[in-house]
Order: C-alpha cells, then sequence, then structure tokens
C-alpha cells in the first residue's frame, strides 16, 4: 500500500517582485545618509590617539586644516604657506560665524609650526578648534 | 481576408532589477565614508597684538604649570614628572578646588617648545582633559548619582561650574 505525501495546494515560492523596492529604498538609505569625501588630502599624515575625545556633532560646521609630514598645511583643495592661513580662515569664519577648525595633525609635526598656524587661527577669529586623534585601544 | 496579428506581450523583464539595484547598493556602500571627527576639543583665546598685552598676576596656588621640552620630557611646576603622571598628579589639585569661587579655580598652563613633538603635546593635553572629565564624573557620581553625561542638562551646568576646564596655551615667545 502507498501512502500519498499531502501536499498542500499552495505555491511554495517567495514572491520576489517587492525585492527591487526593498534594496531601492536601502539604497536611499546610504544615499541619503552618507557624505562623499570632498577634497583630495595631499598631505601624508597619522593622526595621534588619545582617550578624553569628544565628538563634532554638526559635521556642517567642521573646516580642515592638515599639517602633514614635511611641514607640508593644506586647506580646501591646496597645499598653503603659514602666511596664507590667515585670510583663508577669515573669509570661512566671515561665511560661517561658528565654524569649527579640526586640525589633522601628523604626530611627528613640530610644536613650532602647529602654535604658528594657531595663532594665524586666532588673528582670523577661528577660536574653536579640534585636534583630532583617533580612539586609544 | 486579413488575419488579425498575434499580439505579443509587452513587458520589460524585471528580474534583473534586484541585481542592478545591489550593484549601485554596493558602489554606495562602498564609496561612502563613515567617519565620525572624533577628537580633542579646545577653545583659543582672543588673539591680542603684544604690546596691548597686560601682565595678570595669578596666584601661584592656582597655577598648574606644565613645560614640554622637545625630547618629551615634563615638568609639571618645577618638578619632571612622566607623561603619564600628569593626569593623577593634577586630579587631587582640581578636586581641592571645587568647593572654591570660580576665580579661585585651577587653570592649568601647557607649555611646549618649537621642537616638540606634536604627539607629546597631544598626550600631556590628553592626560589634562582625562583628569578633568574624571574629576567631573566622580563629582556628578556623587551628587548626583550617575556619571556626567547622564545628568540632566541643569544638573551638568552645575558639575561645570563646580569643575571649568580651564587650560592656559602659553603665548608663544618670539623666536631668538
Amino acid at each position: 500500500m502507498q501512502f500519498e505525501k499531502k501536499r498542500a495546494s499552495t505555491k511554495e515560492e517567495i514572491p520576489t517582485a517587492s525585492m527591487p523596492d526593498i534594496i531601492f529604498m536601502l539604497l536611499l538609505f546610504f544615499m541619503v545618509t552618507t557624505t562623499m569625501r570632498e577634497v583630495e588630502v595631499l598631505v601624508d599624515y597619522k593622526l595621534p590617539d588619545a582617550e578624553a575625545l569628544e565628538k563634532i556633532e554638526n559635521k556642517r560646521l567642521v573646516s580642515y586644516i592638515w599639517i602633514g609630514k614635511g611641514s607640508r598645511v593644506q586647506i580646501n583643495d591646496s597645499i598653503v604657506q603659514v602666511d596664507d592661513v590667515q585670510p583663508i580662515m577669515y573669509a570661512k569664519r566671515e561665511a560661517l560665524p561658528n565654524v569649527i577648525v579640526s586640525l589633522r595633525v601628523d604626530v611627528g609635526a613640530d610644536m613650532g609650526l602647529v602654535t604658528d598656524i594657531q595663532q594665524e587661527l586666532r588673528k582670523a577669529y577661528c577660536l574653536r578648534i579640534n585636534y583630532s586623534a583617533n580612539i586609544k585601544i | 481576408m486579413l488575419r488579425k496579428k498575434k499580439s505579443h506581450e509587452a513587458t520589460i523583464p524585471t528580474s534583473s532589477m534586484a541585481d542592478i539595484a545591489f550593484l549601485l547598493l554596493i558602489f554606495f556602500l562602498v564609496a561612502t565614508i563613515i567617519d565620525v571627527d572624533t577628537g580633542i576639543g579646545l577653545t583659543l583665546p582672543e588673539y591680542i597684538p603684544p604690546d596691548e598685552i597686560e601682565e595678570v598676576k595669578v596666584d601661584p596656588d592656582r597655577m598648574a604649570a606644565i613645560l614640554i621640552n622637545e625630547s618629551g620630557e615634563v615638568l609639571l611646576d618645577g618638578k619632571p614628572i612622566s607623561l603619564f603622571q600628569i593626569k593623577n598628579t593634577l586630579k587631587p589639585r582640581i578636586i581641592s578646588k571645587i568647593d572654591l569661587p570660580s576665580n579661585k579655580k585651577l587653570i592649568v598652563s601647557l607649555k611646549t617648545d618649537r621642537k616638540t613633538v606634536y604627539n607629546a603635546y597631544i598626550q600631556a593635553l590628553d592626560q589634562i582633559k582625562m583628569a578633568y572629565f574624571e574629576v567631573r564624573d566622580e563629582y556628578s557620581n556623587s551628587r548626583f548619582g550617575v556619571k556626567f553625561k547622564d545628568v540632566n542638562e541643569e544638573a551638568q551646568k552645575t558639575v561645570k561650574d563646580a569643575i571649568p576646564i580651564i587650560i592656559s596655551l602659553a603665548e608663544p615667545e618670539a623666536v631668538k
């Protein structure tokens, strides 16, 4: 005697018609939440490690200054001289009064250069700064 | 007699749509950076031209002067200490000034040489900040029962008033 297997009469397929919509939704989420890399970094730098870190909540306010190996200073897309820092940063501050300057300085840089740039920032009235650092593990 | 043309069903194949969307998704996943800017925040003092600088005498008891020389050696109030002792040396001094009025709080002054390596400076600044953060945490723990970052705004203000972070970057000296 043979037993006949009972089969459900419903189809056994997972509906895949809505898959593209789901993927598109994911895609849109990523497109909206992420920011593209805006500038090309021309200096070589390695950030220091620190523990007492703060997050910068508002990314729109941030303006970067890179100080890399060989005392190269970069603002926006170009390498600049220390004397140029003040006018550039002053213009930035006029456009964005509460700008936060994030200093991305190489671990091996001389404090002399950093101090010079800080003096220029003080003259340009960009007083909120942030020394960029990685979390020490 | 005209024969009616057989009507083809006109459909766009949509089975590959998911794959295309996936490719786009992967592109965005790879091309974007999700990096949170972290760092040590600081507010610089206003620039005052050298001839307008007024010297203000500060009670030496309020000052904690940290000097870092070009080989990374640290001098705190004239005594040589290691870079990693700064935090534990400063903490009791910050705690001892919690109950004092705001014009008697500790001022930490940080001075470096022109040839000091940036890393040493950041490590020292980190130690100072850590000392303050830990004292703030302990203080808010004893008063409100939770850590500093978890208390409400009003309580945060009381803690900030009791333990203000005053870090003074010494005015750079002219190069001789």
